[in-house]
């Protein structure tokens, strides 16, 4: 039976929009961005193949629904984001953000802006040179909650609301995980500067007047250090 | 100094790019005043950015792993090709036709009527955009079998074979070779299997193995996969570097392996990673 063209469209069959092949190799262009991801939301190299194979085939299967001539990278990373918080978060996003280190108010005490500066590298942008092995295990180390907005943000620098759309939540939620995320990933770079030297043992306070500003509660443990090292 | 109290909080957002435009005149106005604050944004700055390169430093792709991606693309381009020519078949021979029950979703019925009524011979490419507008066509007869392999695991009846020696006399009926896979590795009780009709297909059938793991139920079917491509529908998943397809229906998982026409799918309660871990260790 001929079909006629309206029939043509109104089938599924042949496939509109992007080739195989095209799609293919546009996904294969995106690898090393999407396994970076997946190795930080995973922390496992083997489960982070697993999960961009999934998003591929997942991905391969939806590419009608891809627009050509969009941002591929995007589209890729939502698919693969959704596919982790589905199968390895059956409870939601939601569970251990009260709990958890950072409820701990030690795990981020004060670092004085000597301190803070001295970990910055002053000839590059970046900090003091860290391994990159040594800032993905502070990542690692951190609640998925936290880990997962710091890794969509700084990573694939995607905006508050890219961020807030992808994984369901308002704004001002991945604002406050972001910062909580940001504020543990400081503060275990911090305790790795101090053990490789970079910084000294001693936290520096360089402006005690903004340092009672920024950190009240803190300055009597401050003080009672200072006191018991005189 | 308050200006440091009150900007403060608005430094890691003015770092991000987020801020509103006056705010951002604002901090910027504090920053030239300000080192402390000054320093935190730089440190800010430079956290994102030792951030970004050590995780995009940490992903390099092995050759092998690209080529275990290269294969799962053609294994996926194959499986559209197959159901690209299942749509292809001569219309007589659609198996949605027949396999569709009657008290089936509204579109589905839509269809049927469209197929059926006397218009067919004024109109023939009618019935063919009803055929082709119907989502499910490709893929109706295998969301029956789902609902059946799940209906059958909720409301099973006795088995008919609680012998394991027995077990191959199902074949015949199935036409595949059934084996008992003994799942020892997740502490299965093997209780018994039988054959189940797959409905309105009076030639076909499945073998249903029941087990018994941890006290939840776990129905094991045996089917024809080259007639019955659960992976049509299930969602693909990985396990064990197997492509595992995988779905709920009504509270309960289910999980297919499928290779050289002989799928295996089971119906549990227990939940979707645990259903997939099993059928990935069926050889």
């Amino acid at each position: 039976m001929q079909r006629s063209p309206a029939l043509k469209r109104l089938s599924p069959n042949p496939r509109s929009g992007i080739s195989p092949e095209d799609f293919e190799r546009e996904a294969l262009s995106q690898l090393s961005a999407l396994l970076a991801v997946a190795g930080r939301l995973t922390r496992n190299s083997s489960e982070a193949e697993d999960l961009v194979q999934d998003t591929f085939v997942k991905a391969m299967r939806a590419r009608q629904q891809f627009e050509p001539g969009t941002n591929m990278r995007a589209w890729l990373l939502r698919i693969l984001t959704n596919t982790f918080i589905n199968r390895y978060r059956r409870g939601g996003l939601e569970r251990s953000v009260i709990e958890g280190p950072d409820a701990d108010p030690l795990a981020d005490g004060w670092i004085g802006s000597a301190t803070l500066e001295a970990m910055r590298d002053p000839e590059s942008r970046a900090l003091r040179p860290m391994l990159a092995a040594e800032i993905n295990r502070a990542l690692d180390s951190i609640p998925e909650e936290f880990r997962v907005v710091v890794v969509l943000a700084d990573v694939e620098e995607m905006s508050y609301r890219e961020i807030a759309d992808m994984l369901g939540c308002p704004i001002g939620t991945v604002m406050s995980r972001l910062h909580r995320g940001r504020r543990l990933l400081k503060s275990r770079l911090y305790e790795h500067a101090r053990a490789m030297g970079i910084i000294g043992p001693e936290p520096i306070v360089g402006e005690p007047e903004a340092a009672a500003e920024a950190a009240p509660i803190d300055m009597l443990s401050w003080r009672s250090k200072k006191a018991a090292s005189q | 100094m308050s200006a440091c109290r009150h900007l403060q909080p608005l430094l890691e957002t003015f770092v991000d790019g987020e801020l509103a435009a006056e705010k951002v005149v604002e901090v910027e106005q504090h920053l030239v005043d300000c080192t402390l604050c000054t320093s935190r944004v730089r440190l800010n700055e430079a956290v994102r950015l030792s951030t970004r390169q050590a995780v995009r430093s940490a992903a390099v792709p092995s050759a092998a792993f690209e080529q275990r991606l290269r294969a799962a693309f053609a294994a996926e381009r194959e499986r559209e090709i197959q159901a690209e020519e299942f749509l292809r078949e001569p219309r007589g021979a659609l198996p949605w036709r027949t396999i569709v029950p009657v008290a089936a979703a509204a579109a589905v019925t839509m269809a049927w009527a469209a197929s059926t009524n006397e218009s067919r011979g004024a109109h023939p490419n009618q019935d063919y955009a009803a055929a082709n507008a119907m989502p499910l066509s490709p893929t109706a007869n295998v969301d029956q079998l789902i609902e059946e392999f799940v209906n059958y695991h909720a409301n099973s009846p006795a088995p008919e074979v609680t012998e394991p020696t027995l077990i191959q006399k199902l074949e015949p009926e199935v036409g595949m070779p059934v084996r008992l896979p003994s799942l020892s590795q997740y502490g299965a009780r093997w209780e018994g299997a039988s054959v189940v009709p797959v409905r309105n297909q009076r030639d076909q059938r499945a073998a249903s193995l029941r087990y018994r793991v941890d006290g939840h139920r776990v129905t094991l079917y045996v089917y024809n996969s080259a007639r019955y491509p659960l992976r049509a529908t299930l969602e693909p998943r990985v396990v064990h570097n197997l492509p595992i397809y995988v779905g709920t229906r009504r509270g309960y998982s289910i999980a297919a392996q499928e290779s050289r026409g002989v799928g295996y799918a089971i119906a549990t309660d227990l939940d979707d990673r645990e259903s997939a871990e099993i059928v990935a260790s069926i050889h």
